[in-house]
């Protein structure tokens, strides 16, 4: 078995762990980002609001309708669309690496795979909580769970990798049956 | 001295305690006013005993319906799935190829691994295609209620299909 083992891929079994830690940061971030979505038809509503008030003094109305909106939900939105955007460019990557796979099988797509498959899983389940799971503390405990499957599942990934065939060939043997 | 120590301890303290604040910072709840009304609305369906929306029992279940429910399915399903795979490679003492050489030589015959390749290939393939459904419908094309029903029927094809061809292999 031994000499399946990937040589000299302690450098990028490292930078797979810290690439991966920065994305669970990030999705961490993210995650509180889904109610300010609610806040957009009432910041909405309010410029208008503000406008027929303040019909005399046209140039403090354009002031006034960027700024109520970014007042209330400036960072929140932009963390829920940063990880939306972040979601959809990962599905792409996830459909691109499988051609990868299937024509450059190796070290460097066994770790990305490993990296994408469970970021791609914990923030689909992540979805799947955040519409079934309520209660403040049962959501805690929820994503509590959730962090640990995820790193646990990396580094079960990350040691088959490194000790084991690696995803591509583990692949490859099934269909070789 | 004891001034000297108390000072560099309280300076290392608080150190720790603004890394910690870096780390945390983002976990503080953001928009405070629409978890309220959030929490007001669930408080309210709980006492009032309303049904969860959309009621399963009495829709009429249709073919988008059906696919959405079943993208959700696939995809926690996998995820399970390489969850215990990676938990598996983690406890199990022997390698991979091992195991695979095991349940080849037991006799189940070859419809064994045919059935599992495409019970592995049709969620893979149906979760993916599906996925470049959500995509396009993300870039706002695709949402009058006949191309949804047109792109299902596509992406169910492609995935047997597909799923077929890749256990036949």
């Amino acid at each position: 078995m031994a000499a399946l083992v990937h040589p000299g891929d302690s450098s990028a079994l490292g930078l797979m762990v810290r690439i991966m830690a920065a994305l669970i940061r990030i999705s961490s971030v993210c995650c509180r980002g889904v109610s300010p979505l609610l806040f957009r038809s009432s910041s909405l509503i309010r410029p208008l609001a503000v406008q027929k008030k303040d019909r005399d003094c046209p140039y403090l109305i354009s002031a006034k309708i960027h700024a109520t909106p970014s007042s209330h939900a400036g960072s929140g939105s932009k963390a829920a669309s940063l990880h939306w955007t972040g979601e959809r460019i990962l599905s792409i990557a996830l459909l691109g690496l499988a051609p990868v796979a299937y024509y450059y099988p190796g070290p460097a797509v066994d770790y990305s795979l490993a990296a994408a498959l469970t970021l791609h899983g914990h923030w689909g389940l992540g979805q799947v909580l955040t519409d079934y799971v309520h209660g403040d503390f049962k959501i805690k405990m929820a994503n509590a769970g959730l962090f640990l499957l995820s790193t646990v599942t990396f580094a079960g990934l990350c040691y088959f990798n490194y000790h084991d065939v690696g995803i591509c060939k583990a692949v490859a043997l099934l269909w070789s049956k | 001295m004891a001034l000297l120590l108390r000072t560099v301890a309280r300076q290392g303290l608080c150190l720790s305690r603004s890394q910690f604040g870096v780390l945390y910072r983002p976990a503080v709840p953001m928009g405070t006013a629409a978890k309220k009304e959030i929490n007001k609305f669930w408080a309210k369906n709980t006492q009032l005993n309303r049904p969860v929306s959309p009621h399963i029992s009495i829709y009429k279940w249709s073919v988008p319906m059906m696919m959405s429910i079943s993208h959700r399915g696939t995809g926690v399903a996998l995820s399970s799935g390489i969850s215990v795979f990676a938990l598996a490679a983690l406890v199990l003492p022997e390698s991979y190829p091992y195991y695979l050489d095991l349940i080849h030589s037991m006799t189940f015959g070859p419809q064994f691994f045919a059935f599992s390749k495409f019970a592995l290939a049709f969620p893979v393939a149906y979760h993916s295609f599906n996925g470049i459904r959500h995509l396009a419908w993300d870039l706002g094309k695709g949402f009058k209620i006949p191309e949804v029903y047109r792109s299902g029927y596509i992406v169910i094809a492609l995935t047997v299909l597909t799923s077929i061809g890749l256990a036949a292999m």
